[in-house]
């Protein structure tokens, strides 16, 4: 049967990749590389489009229980899955952050860090905070002037090739 | 000291200090504005561009025992009769049976409603720092609690003393099958908990409830009642009384963060994007449900809406608020022509895709074409003409192998679905103002049927990812997606959804459809 929903061959492939990552390294690797080619607005390929969601999950399951392994509980609480400081991580992208003014600049700064840092490679309790602090400067530089361009203009500014309409 | 002296102290001690006997509901609460945070390192775990004063005050000034006492009491009277009285007089079996299915789609997807909003106003309880404000919060938090379940109830009582119960019991199960989920998930879900925490306060109870609830949860006991169903307005008006509260909340976040300087800068932006995304759901989704699930007509959708979301919200309510700066939302000229043709242009695809729904439809009658044409003049030769070869097709008997999806291919009328919206529309067969708008992005076809929508995807285009049914199920034939998605009755092969709900018409089957070898196709890859 083709390209079944929940069960099909995508899905098994990469249960099996998966089940094969026996380190820390490895897995924080393939969830990293899996993120930027497969999920986002800006990634690289729509070719899992239908099963992306389902993978990361599974991927992100493996990485934290790998974590769970090699971290002690200090480490889990405190460091990224790459072994740095999660608090300075967070606060060099909360500076540069803080540092622009132009919405797109504060879309790629925002969406970058989610790519980059979702849990679990950055702790939760750092990641959430982090998250809001972020959300909150995209969100005010968006509202900033919402109507100011017209449609025609803005379709430019984000880049979109216009098909019909 | 003796015990008399000791007697004689403690007495006079309570002489002049009296231990309370009880205590009044407004002393109670006197005393809970008592216990103040920290907030200067208290802060909230969600976004939001205000800042909500810590002075805000609050009109219900409810406290848990009053709050539980008043609530058991309308419990009382909702449950005993419909476990008493209407049990008795077999109300479920005289509910009209198109409004049996409608009050699937209703109820099922109102619950969804209620139980996104107990997650909107915990948020929104986090969010505030006025303890009177955080009190109004919490007083709905439970009172969405409450109608999460009273909503489940009604598809239960449904289920359990009713017509047809497949669709009643069990509706979730379907949910990615059918578009109308996906729409009712944009304006249910993602627009009241997520983005910023007052945006979602906006789009729950300054929209959702103080101007969709009226039609939604009011007019619906009207058009229930018509059709012989007492069992919806037995307990929506019971919801209903609680929406004062909500609503209430909703004018005190405005006025909350009505001196925050945000409120100038973000205020209308925010209130216009979540009165389009409610409005662009709920009006031909409403207008549909009443005149098209119903038989007996209680008046046409365009005079409810202009009554009731016009002049009621967009005039009086709102210019209540003008005096902390909030505006008419710009779009609202825009909603008020939706509200004419868009119900009947959903209508007309919603019948076409009847079998990925969870409910069964009908064509209207000569009567009802009668009463549409009288109403929106205009609509025989637009719509009626085209129920009338349908059914002269045979669209209701499944010996007849015909499916009105194919009547929309073999015309070249494309079905696309709105990326923000998620609302399905035809332009080529649209008399409403949806107009078709293709963008490639990123390697990626989006499209969008209106100009709101696309700018709030321009400015924002990682909220509406998403699949839609032509991107999920491209290429595979359509009985083989029903049945893997759950779309059939307990005996295995005949559906849930059907395009009738005559008693004595044939129920099509997985194999009806099979036969027909309907191959789902995403227009957008043809362009
Ligand atoms: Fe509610
Ligand atoms: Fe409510």
């Amino acid at each position: 049967m083709a390209n079944k929903i929940h069960d099909n061959s995508i899905r098994d492939e990469w249960t099996q990749k998966i089940g094969a990552l026996n380190t820390l390294a490895k897995g924080v690797e393939a969830l990293d590389t899996f993120r930027h080619q497969y999920t986002t607005p800006f990634r690289n390929s729509y070719d899992l489009e239908l099963d992306w969601g389902w993978i990361e999950l599974k991927l992100e399951e493996k990485v934290a229980l790998l974590k769970h392994k090699e971290f002690n509980d200090q480490q889990f609480l405190n460091q990224t899955a790459y072994g740095a400081d999660a608090q300075k991580e967070a606060d060099t992208v909360i500076a540069k952050m803080a540092a622009t003014t132009d919405k797109y600049e504060a879309e790629r700064i925002h969406i970058g860090f989610r790519l980059k840092f979702k849990p679990p490679i950055m702790p939760v309790n750092v990641f959430q905070d982090t998250d809001r602090i972020l959300g909150t400067k995209l969100m005010e530089l968006r509202n900033i002037g919402y109507y100011d361009l017209p449609l025609a203009e803005l379709r430019k500014v984000r880049g979109v090739r216009v098909i019909t309409g | 000291m003796s015990i008399s002296a000791a007697t004689k102290a403690a007495t006079d001690a309570l002489a002049a200090n009296r231990a309370p006997v009880s205590v009044n509901a407004q002393e109670v609460h006197r005393w809970l504005q008592s216990f103040t945070w920290d907030f200067e390192k208290n802060r909230t775990k969600y976004p939001t561009k205000y800042k909500m004063a810590n002075e805000t005050k609050e009109q219900f000034k409810l406290i848990a025992k009053e709050y539980a006492r008043m609530e058991s009491v309308k419990d009382e009277r909702q449950f005993g009769s419909l476990q008493d009285v209407l049990t008795r007089v077999d109300a479920g079996n005289r509910v009209h049976p198109k409004w049996n299915e409608t009050m699937k789609v209703v109820s099922n997807f109102l619950e969804v409603g209620e139980y996104n909003a107990i997650a909107a106003t915990g948020m929104l309880w986090d969010s505030a720092s006025a303890p009177e404000q955080k009190n109004g919060y919490l007083a709905q938090v439970l009172d969405e609690i409450r109608h999460t379940n009273q909503c489940g109830y009604v598809n239960y009582y449904f289920t359990k003393h009713g017509q047809d119960p497949a669709g009643h019991n069990d509706a979730r199960r379907t949910r990615t099958i059918g578009p109308l989920w996906k729409g009712m998930k944009r304006v249910f879900s993602d627009g009241f908990i997520s983005g910023d925490a007052v945006e979602c306060s906006i789009n729950l109870q300054l929209v959702g409830e103080a101007c969709f609830t009226n039609p939604l949860i009011v007019a619906v006991t009207e058009w229930a009642a018509a059709n012989g169903d007492e069992i919806t307005p037995t307990v929506f008006l019971s919801i209903e009384t609680d929406e004062l509260r909500h609503m209430a909340n909703g004018y005190q976040t405005v006025v909350s963060i009505a001196n925050d300087e945000a409120a100038s800068k973000y205020l209308n932006t925010d209130l216009n994007n979540a009165f389009w995304t409610q409005q662009k759901y709920f009006t031909p989704v409403l207008g549909m449900a009443f005149e098209y699930g119903s038989h007996f007509k209680v008046e046409p959708w365009v005079k409810t809406w202009n009554r009731w979301v016009y002049e009621d919200w967009g005039g009086i309510w709102i210019g209540r608020l003008g005096k902390y700066g909030v505006e008419s939302p710009r779009s609202l000229r825009d909603a008020k022509k939706d509200a004419y043709w868009a119900h009947h242009d959903l209508f007309l695809i919603a019948y076409a895709l009847w079998p990925t729904g969870f409910f069964r439809l009908t064509l209207p009658t000569a009567q009802e074409a009668e009463w549409f044409e009288a109403n929106y003049p205009g609509w025989y030769d637009h719509y009626g003409k085209i129920y009338d070869e349908w059914r002269a097709r045979g669209c209701e008997d499944p010996a007849s192998g015909f499916l009105p999806l194919q009547w929309f291919m073999e015309n070249n009328h494309q079905i696309y679905i709105d990326r923000v919206s998620q609302v399905p529309f035809c332009p080529t067969l649209s008399k409403g103002a949806s107009t078709l708008r293709v963008h490639e992005w990123n390697g990626k076809k989006h499209s969008f049927s209106d100009e709101w929508g696309e700018r709030q995807w321009l400015t924002e285009p990682e909220r509406y990812e998403c699949q839609n049914i032509w991107e999920q199920y491209e290429g595979r034939e359509l009985s083989e997606v029903i049945a893997e998605l759950h779309g059939v009755r307990s005996d295995g092969k005949t559906l849930i959804a059907q395009p009738h709900t005559n008693k004595d018409g044939k129920l099509w089957t997985l194999d009806d459809l099979k036969r027909i070898d309907c191959v789902f196709k995403d227009p957008l890859k043809a362009l």
